[in-house]
């Protein structure tokens, strides 16, 4: 469904051309679940945001459904970012000024205009507040998002990540910042939406959830790799996770 | 939908937004106080001017005159009957105006009118001063000095029962009930008969005795005298009179040859009473002019049929034909019609009159009283547009503050901006919420902002009254300069409305550069660190 080949991107820092990815090329189907993994610094957050069309690579193709998105018009990239993609992000980045049913509504309000926003609001309040109930904050649905911890921060998060009903979901380190309790829920989440047929792509260090995927893939030194290799490396790491909470 | 949904969000969530609609209030309330102010001021200066003559004025271009005006005005009532209502004549000339009493002297412009007619075409009679009080006793014709007696059984003033009658009906009709007890108050000072100066100065003076009420004294022509010619203004803008209604006054007259040359005798003196006082409100006019019968003026200034030297007499003349026009006629349209009325009127009279006649007819020409008061009312149609233009300016602020509260406003949200891109929102759509948000800022801020202006306007005399109490240096509007009782105080529905357009115009033009910047933001670089 997703199909990317020879992704190609640098940054310029100062005078030198920093290369952080050198041809990535990979696939993903519909329904399943990849997990990415990398050293810190890698380039796996640009990555995602290049799958996400959060960003444009200097070289490369990445191919939706068969459709070239890189030669797509700037709309239909933006239809392709509201519709097709769910992006969750390390940081949250929900909008303060806003409740939790409000920021899970927000890509339908981007979506409608505003006269077409009147006819479906009701109908997609009720998507959204079962959506909220499913991941967990049923009675949190007025609040503001500076009430609410982390862990919450992010379920609203994913919430509006699946309010268009995306075809596919992309997590970047969605727990970096949360304990490995309330961590380990969100990836359970996460997880469970797999389960009920979302393609995931999620970036995680989680050896746990890792292993819960149908496809690891390694990004080192700009390329992807298999990573069956550091699968046996993992399991340890897991059980030590587990063992001693952060 | 997010735009609206967040511009009305950050309205209500983000207190700087507030100091927007503050300064656009205050710029739009300011500009539309200057704009009712002077505006106002404009059009009372306009409904001066318009009051002054008549709506069409055939102008004789010379001090000698034009003949056969009556005939010329019998002639536009039936070749214009949809257009002209009336005409009357009216001769303009100078003199010397001097109160015999006090032996004291004035230039003067003296104008010969036909009151019953010239007060139809005109606001004349509206500025009459003892007219208002005694409607229907001010005339120009031949009068006795009106003496105010004593009732023997009372011991208290009388006045003749004409007067008496006169006054009654002004108690009848008038509305103002605070000029009738200010009327009761002080009805009238008295003054000697043999002197007919009072003691004091006060609003009327009457000359008065131990006898009957009556008209005593030679009947002589009556004479109003503008305002500002024969009594002395006050700060709160009325006058103080002293001499005597009814008082003998003379005027020092030129009369002139149908040439325009002075007859070989020396100039005539006129005796006449001062009836009345005009106040047309400029001042140009009330310290100039004063009013004779047009028939009495025109034989005394050898305006009559003259015998002339070649035998024959000479016709008839006067200095302007005052047109009034029907209701709702274009002045413009008239005026041209006219115009080429009296052309064609000239052109038949021409081959039958004589040479001077015929000179004179051509010199006459038709005008508008804008035409004729253009100057006078351009000087401050300028003014206005100058201090609207300037207060404009100073709103100009009002932008650049919007511009300012909108990019501090952009900065703090760069990764809101960030995430509505990364959910699909487009640079146009986020500008868009920006310049929304400026111009719901801008539509509350003016809203305020009008009200606000109104509210000042409508009691702007009250302010002003308030500010004089503080300090008389406070006093910007004295009546005594203007002729004005008070500020305009009236907001037009269209100076409001352009006002309000406008500053929401001004605000979406102050976030035009923010809600760029806005537009540029690239989600990845707002996105990537918290
Ligand atoms: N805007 C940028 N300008 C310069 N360098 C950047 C920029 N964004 C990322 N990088 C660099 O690219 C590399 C990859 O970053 P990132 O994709 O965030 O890695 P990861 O998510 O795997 O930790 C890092 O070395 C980072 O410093
Ligand atoms: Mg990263």
């Amino acid at each position: 469904m997703l199909k990317t080949t020879g992704l190609h991107k640098s940054y310029r820092m100062g005078r030198s051309l920093v290369s952080v990815l050198r041809g990535v090329s990979f696939t993903v189907d519909r329904g399943e679940f990849v997990v990415i993994r990398g050293a810190s610094g890698s380039g796996k957050s640009t990555l995602l945001h290049l799958l996400g069309m959060l960003d444009i690579p200097d070289r490369g193709r990445i191919e939706f459904d068969g459709g070239d998105l890189l030669a797509a018009r700037e709309a239909e990239r933006r239809a392709y970012r509201n519709v097709q993609i769910g992006f969750v992000f390390q940081f949250y980045h929900l909008l303060p000024e806003c409740n939790v049913l409000e920021n899970v509504l927000m890509p339908q309000m981007v979506r409608h205009s505003f006269l077409g926003w009147r006819r479906v609001r009701s109908t997609v309040r009720g998507e959204a507040e079962s959506i909220i109930e499913r991941v967990g904050l049923a009675e949190r649905i007025t609040h503001r998002c500076n009430e609410l911890s982390g862990g919450e921060r992010q379920r609203v998060a994913i919430a509006r990540a699946l309010i268009n009903r995306p075809a596919i979901l992309l997590a970047d380190e969605p727990t970096g910042n949360l304990d490995a309790k309330i961590g380990g829920g969100i990836l359970g989440l996460l997880a469970g939406l797999n389960q009920g047929g979302q393609t995931l792509i999620m970036v995680t260090h989680d050896s746990a959830v890792a292993d819960h995927a149908h496809r690891r893939v390694h990004l080192v030194d700009g390329v992807l790799r298999k990573s069956e290799e550091t699968d046996e490396l993992a399991t340890p790491s897991r059980i030590g996770r587990r063992e001693v909470p952060l | 939908m997010y735009k609206w949904f967040l511009a009305a969000r950050y309205l209500r969530t983000k207190l700087i937004a507030w100091l927007g609609v503050a300064s656009v209030m205050l710029c739009s309330a300011m500009v539309l106080v200057v704009l009712s102010v002077m505006g106002g001021f404009l059009d009372t200066v306009r409904e001066r001017a318009r009051g002054l003559h008549s709506e069409i004025i055939l102008e004789g271009g010379t001090l000698q005159g034009f003949p056969f005006y009556d005939e010329f005005g019998e002639l536009l009532k039936v070749e214009l009957p949809d257009m002209v209502e009336r005409t009357t004549p009216a001769i303009y000339s100078y003199g010397i105006f001097r109160e015999p009493r006090t032996t004291w002297t004035k230039p003067t412009r003296v104008v010969g009118v036909r009151l019953d007619e010239y007060v139809k075409v005109n606001s004349f009679r509206a500025g009459l001063h003892y007219e208002r009080y005694f409607p229907g006793t001010t005339s120009l014709g031949l009068q006795g000095l009106s003496v105010v007696g004593t009732d023997p059984a009372t011991g208290r003033f009388k006045l003749p029962e004409s007067l008496a009658r006169a006054n009654a009906r002004w108690r009848a009709a008038e509305k103002d009930q605070e000029a009738v007890a200010a009327f009761d108050a002080d009805p009238f000072l008295p003054a000697p008969v043999d002197r007919l100066v009072s003691m004091e100065v006060g609003e009327r003076v009457f000359a008065a005795d131990m006898g009957e009420p009556r008209f005593s004294g030679p009947d002589l022509p009556g004479v109003i005298v503008g305002c500002d010619l024969l009594n002395e203004r006050r700060p709160d803008g009325n006058f103080n009179r002293y001499l005597a209604r009814g008082a003998p006054v003379a005027l020092t007259l030129m009369p002139l040859t149908p040439m325009g040359n002075p007859f070989g005798e020396p100039p005539i003196k006129m005796v006449l009473r001062y009836v009345d006082d005009s106040r047309t409100g400029i001042f140009e006019i009330d310290s100039l002019q004063t009013y004779v019968d047009f028939d009495i003026l025109q034989d005394r200034l050898a305006m009559s049929p003259q015998p002339a030297v070649d035998g024959g007499m000479t016709s008839a003349r006067t200095n302007q034909l005052l047109v009034g026009l029907k209701k709702g006629v274009d002045i413009n349209i008239a005026r041209d019609q006219i115009s080429e009325a009296w052309e064609r009127f000239t052109m038949s009279k021409v081959p039958t009159v004589s040479r001077v006649d015929a000179t004179n007819l051509r010199l006459a020409k038709a005008y508008t009283w804008e035409d004729l008061q253009r100057s006078f009312i351009a000087a401050v149609e300028k003014e206005k547009v100058l201090v609207t233009f300037l207060f404009g300016l100073i709103s100009m602020v009002a932008i650049v503050l919007v511009g300012c509260i909108f990019y501090m406003i952009v900065e703090k949200k760069t990764r809101d901006i960030g995430i509505l891109k990364s959910i699909g929102a487009s640079s146009q759509g986020v500008a868009g919420l920006f310049i929304l948000y400026a111009t719901v800022v801008g539509l509350v801020g003016s809203v305020l902002g009008v009200l606000l202006g109104s509210e000042v306007v409508w009691h702007i005399n009250e302010i002003q009254d308030l500010l004089a109490s503080m300090s008389p240096q406070l006093r910007v509007w004295s009546p005594e300069i203007y002729s004005f009782d008070k500020i305009p105080n009236a907001v037009k529905t269209v100076d409001a409305i352009g006002v309000g357009v406008v500053a929401i115009v001004a605000s979406m033009i102050g976030s035009l550069i923010p809600a760029r910047i806005a537009a540029r933001v690239w989600p990845v670089a707002a996105l990537r660190y918290e």
